[in-house]
């Protein structure tokens, strides 16, 4: 068997624009280098919040259920929603917890806070977490997705040119990852609404 | 009284639907020290009276406003070293919350997870309730500030002002002729004063009273003897 | 007991604190801990059973961020006060996985911590550290001391024997004095006059070494730690990006110099303009955060319907 990071595939990309911000996965749901079928790797935690986790399957979908029921609890317990901020710290401990037997999941906080600002951030397997001004990817095409957003992402995009640019980001790097593709899913989040899109993408 | 006769064990309901060791607690709260909180436009104020027993007790080796984390401070009235077991759970449990979520405990956070501490101690075997009746302080995440009672039962209420203690009934019928929602933090901590003064045994000074505030910035600080005072002299007290 | 084999796939587990089995550190008086944030110490070890049926022939270690770092602190005798410094490159293996990190870390006012090694390991440790120097603080009345910080470390990295990756460089003034500890992940310490750890503290203790004297100024103090930095950032490949500083005097509050230099900004970077609507779209919802009306932005033109595309749809929830 190979490293739990790359056994079913997929990728996860977030970015920042001005007053908004966006996430994008592949579908592809696999077994090493066997296509098994379709996945959503991206769920929303309340309104203008979306996570995105790329990893082990079982374990992305475990540690989405532990999340939706500790922000679930935390919603009715306070009375508001959980922020952004809040919510990647939660992440943080959750995975910490895990230390010495860990969650093989890159979790990817995507979201507007409480004053609409965009705000985007990433964990490692370990709870690590890293808030990038400009762009966080993570999964098996990371390597490939880096380098295309390097070039691409500038500051303060609108709504419209930040999903032209994560969608070009993230075809770019599905071509090249032989593990993340099948489909492809675009979140763009702006104070008033959530625009999801599926992009046509290659389909091998 | 047939009441007595349940009142072995804190856990069993008199005929009457009573637990009368919690009445017993409130009956301990009742003979305390009084304190006092009120809510202001900007802030909150928490007043205390320091009784001590002998005049040869060092006053300074006594606090009874207390931090439980920096944007929350809390008072308490009766039995002391019951308050203390609160307040060290309170500390703990605010830390808890702020390695969790990484923003400050809310103040109705803290309100509930005491008054949570104080029910279990209702309810188990082995135990007795607290002693004691806390007043906590403190801002909610939307920016008002927030003002809770907690008592021995486990029961918390929202106050615009509020007091426990010896003189708590005096004190809150002077507090809702003077209350004004719109009142500044410093003329809260002038009537807070007074308040306490309605019903303080002799002199009151710097050294036996006091005074918590938590402002705009939103940390909660024990005022100074000698800020104490300035607010005395102020108030011609 | 998970490990007792020691043929984990992974790193084998540490025993756990608490476990009658593996040797482990006791306080003899764990009424010292009480009040404090011990949760912090139960790590769960309930995936560990799953790893231990995985192929013992296979040794994959997951991928966590690392700090490839250059770290250092230096006392200013001159000025009884201290200088930490730090650069600014997370590193996953050969990828950089965050230009502009943060490894000064927060202890208490007058304390921080440099950290490296295993990222998560040298953030969390920190945030445990710096809980329970906390509760000491609210159930005391006093400032936190340098060396209370240095114990309640090693306390905590000792028994996990160098399994929580953890370098640490602590520096902070308190009523002794200024103080800099070097923390080993196995949890030894050592109390010195200028300090480096991390994959680049060769190339800073060059510039230590070379420079120290306990006469400098502040401002000398400052150069030589920036310099000490820009060496490992330059020098080492684990360490780059940005130079970040704190100074801790005492008595005042902490002078915290994130990015106070910042040798590697991006140069001729494109600013290309993405021209608009050219990705092909085959779906698209819009949900809406507010009951406010929104202009509903307009749909294009479904595209075509082709087999592939009916395929490459999920099927709508």
């Amino acid at each position: 068997m190979s490293d739990p990071m790359s056994y079913n595939g997929g990728t996860v990309l977030a970015m920042n624009g001005k007053n908004c911000c966006a996430i994008a996965s592949d579908l592809r749901f696999g077994v090493n280098n066997i296509f098994v079928g379709r996945m959503h790797r991206i769920f929303p935690v309340g309104k203008k919040i979306l996570v995105g986790y790329s990893g082990l399957a079982s374990d992305c979908q475990t540690l989405n259920e532990t999340i939706q029921l500790q922000t679930n609890l935390y919603s009715l317990r306070e009375g508001r929603q959980i922020s952004p901020h809040a919510l990647t710290n939660l992440i943080s401990t959750d995975l910490y917890e895990h230390r010495f037997g860990p969650l093989f999941v890159e979790p990817i906080v995507c979201g507007l806070d409480e004053k609409n600002e965009p705000y985007v951030c990433g964990a490692d397997l370990l709870g690590c977490l890293s808030k990038p001004t400009d762009f966080i990817v993570s999964g098996t095409g990371m390597e490939m997705m880096m380098g295309a957003c390097e070039s691409f992402w500038r500051p303060d995009m609108e709504p419209e040119e930040l999903l032209e640019v994560i969608s070009q980001c993230f075809l770019a790097g599905l071509d090249r990852d032989a593990l993340s593709g099948w489909g492809c899913v675009v979140h763009v989040i702006t104070p008033t609404h959530t625009r999801t899109v599926y992009l046509k993408s290659r389909q091998d | 009284m047939a009441e007595h006769e349940y009142s072995f064990s804190l856990t069993t309901f008199s005929p009457t639907g009573k637990l009368v060791q919690i009445e017993h607690a409130l009956a301990a709260v009742g003979s305390g020290g009084t304190s006092l909180g009120i809510k202001a436009r900007n802030g909150v104020v928490l007043v205390t009276e320091k009784k001590m027993p002998s005049i040869l007790v060092d006053e300074t080796s006594i606090q009874k406003v207390q931090l439980l984390s920096d944007n929350i401070g809390c008072v308490y009235s009766g039995v002391g070293p019951d308050a203390r077991v609160l307040v060290r759970k309170g500390r703990k449990e605010a830390e808890v919350y702020g390695t969790t979520f990484g923003e400050p405990m809310p103040t109705g956070q803290q309100a509930r997870y005491l008054a949570s501490v104080m029910q279990e101690f209702t309810q188990s075997g082995g135990v007795r309730p607290f002693g004691v009746s806390l007043l906590v302080a403190g801002f909610d995440p939307a920016g008002e500030p927030q003002l809770f009672q907690v008592d021995p039962s486990g029961s918390y209420w929202r106050w615009k002002a509020a007091a426990i203690g010896k003189g708590m009934v005096n004190c809150k019928t002077f507090l809702e002729k003077r209350f004004n929602p719109d009142m500044d933090i410093e003329d809260a901590i002038h009537i807070a004063i007074l308040t306490l003064k309605e019903v303080f045994d002799g002199e009151m000074t710097k050294s036996n009273i006091e005074v918590g505030v938590i402002r705009e910035d939103r940390v909660f600080r024990n005022l100074t003897p000698d800020e104490i005072q300035d607010y005395l002299q102020e108030g011609d007290i | 007991m998970v490990g007792a084999n020691g043929e984990s796939r992974y790193a084998p587990a540490p025993p756990k604190p608490s476990d009658p089995d593996g040797f482990c550190f006791h306080s003899p008086h764990p009424e010292v801990f009480s009040g404090q944030a011990r949760h912090h110490h139960r790590h769960s070890h309930q995936n560990m059973a799953s790893l231990k049926l995985q192929p013992a022939d296979q040794k994959v270690l997951p991928k966590a961020k690392k700090t490839g770092t250059t770290i250092c602190g230096l006392i200013c005798h001159r000025e009884g006060c201290v200088v930490l410094g730090a650069d600014t490159r997370a590193t996953s293996e050969a990828i950089i996985a965050d230009k502009n990190c943060s490894k000064i870390h927060y202890l208490a006012p007058n304390i921080y911590c440099c950290g490296a090694g295993t990222a998560a390991d040298t953030e969390h440790v920190t945030q445990l550290i710096s809980s329970n120097l906390k509760l000491l603080r609210l159930n005391s009345g006093r400032q936190s001391r340098v060396d209370v910080a240095c114990v309640l470390l090693k306390r905590h990295l000792f028994p996990y024997q160098g399994y929580v990756s953890a370098a640490l460089v602590l520096g902070g003034v308190d009523f002794t004095g200024p103080h800099i500890y070097q923390v080993w992940p196995h949890g030894s310490t050592d109390s010195l006059d200028y300090v480096t750890m991390g994959s680049g503290s060769m190339a800073a203790m060059s510039m230590f070494e070379s420079r120290y004297s306990h006469d400098l100024t502040l401002d000398q103090c400052k150069d030589l730690v920036h310099d000490a930095v820009l060496a490992g950032i330059f020098n080492d490949e684990g360490s780059g990006s940005n130079v970040d500083i704190t100074i801790i005097e005492r008595n005042k509050p902490a002078q915290i110099l994130r990015n106070m230099d910042t040798p590697n900004t991006r140069l001729h970077p494109m600013r290309f303009q993405m021209p608009l609507k050219n990705t092909v779209v085959l779906r698209e919802f819009i949900e809406l955060h507010e009951a406010a009306p929104v202009a509903p932005a307009a749909v294009p033109a479904p595209a075509k319907k082709a087999e592939d595309e009916e395929r490459a749809a999920m099927p709508l929830e």
